[in-house]
């Protein structure tokens, strides 16, 4: 395949997989396998490199640029930055959780321990909406 | 705010059958307010201003945020209707969320 060629693929399978994986957040499968990602920028940087092989042109150091960076920042996001150090937690399955009141929305007190005996519960611990 | 609305579209018939799902959060309440109508979900927001509630459960991910101050480890748990875990999952990649499948089964296992 012609150098200009494969560098246009290169930059096709980064920018690429930014869009599918945007596009594709909210499911489960997709979003729970950010290493796809990853994959994609190492794909298109080795492509990149053989654009290079074929002929040194100005299109296959673009896409050598641009995948390297992506791929460097990708995987710092993916392996540095989004990794949540272990922390000892006090759940077992099989145990009770510590008991809380926190207020709701509206203010009012919402205890935990008054479900007991009522309704199963799913406690989501989320980051906020940033 | 995508695993919630996964999670919500997913339990949308177990909360018929009568399970609460509380979700804890250090946002503030209107937020949290604002954010369950948008939503409509059959969710209880809590706040957890402090952390202090997300600290005695060991999910804190301490200067996690972006400006450096700690946030919670997403993780969801199960409990049954003796208030006893069940099932639950806390991650170690802040970008990846329980499947909404698992914590479906895992309701439907009560």
């Amino acid at each position: 395949m012609a150098s200009a060629r494969l560098a246009a693929l290169s930059l096709g399978v980064a920018f690429g997989g930014i869009a599918a994986y945007v596009l594709l957040f909210r499911i489960a499968a997709v979003r729970n396998h950010p290493t796809i990602y990853v994959a994609a920028f190492a794909v298109a940087t080795a492509l990149a490199v053989l654009a290079l092989v074929r002929a040194r042109r100005w299109p296959a150091w673009v896409a050598l640029g641009l995948s390297v960076v992506l791929l460097a920042a990708g995987s710092w996001f993916n392996f540095v930055m989004a990794r949540v150090p272990t922390t000892p937690s006090v759940l077992r399955v099989g145990e009770r959780p510590p008991d809380f009141t926190l207020p709701d929305a509206s203010g009012r007190p919402v205890t935990l321990a008054d479900y007991r005996g009522k309704k199963p519960v799913v406690l989501v611990f989320y980051r906020g909406a940033w | 705010m995508a695993e919630l609305q996964g999670l919500g579209a997913a339990l949308s018939d177990a909360e018929r059958a009568g399970v609460e799902i509380v979700a804890l959060s250090p946002d503030p309440n209107e937020h949290s307010q604002k954010l369950a109508e948008g939503l409509r979900l059959g969710y209880k927001f809590v706040s957890d201003r402090d952390l202090a509630v997300t600290r005695r459960y060991g999910l804190v991910h301490p200067h996690g945020g972006s400006e450096g101050q700690d946030v919670p480890r997403p993780a969801t748990i199960v409990l049954d209707r003796d208030g006893v875990v069940r099932w639950f999952s806390v991650t170690d990649n802040f970008q990846v969320r329980p499947d909404p499948g698992d914590v479906l089964r895992a309701v439907r296992a009560l």
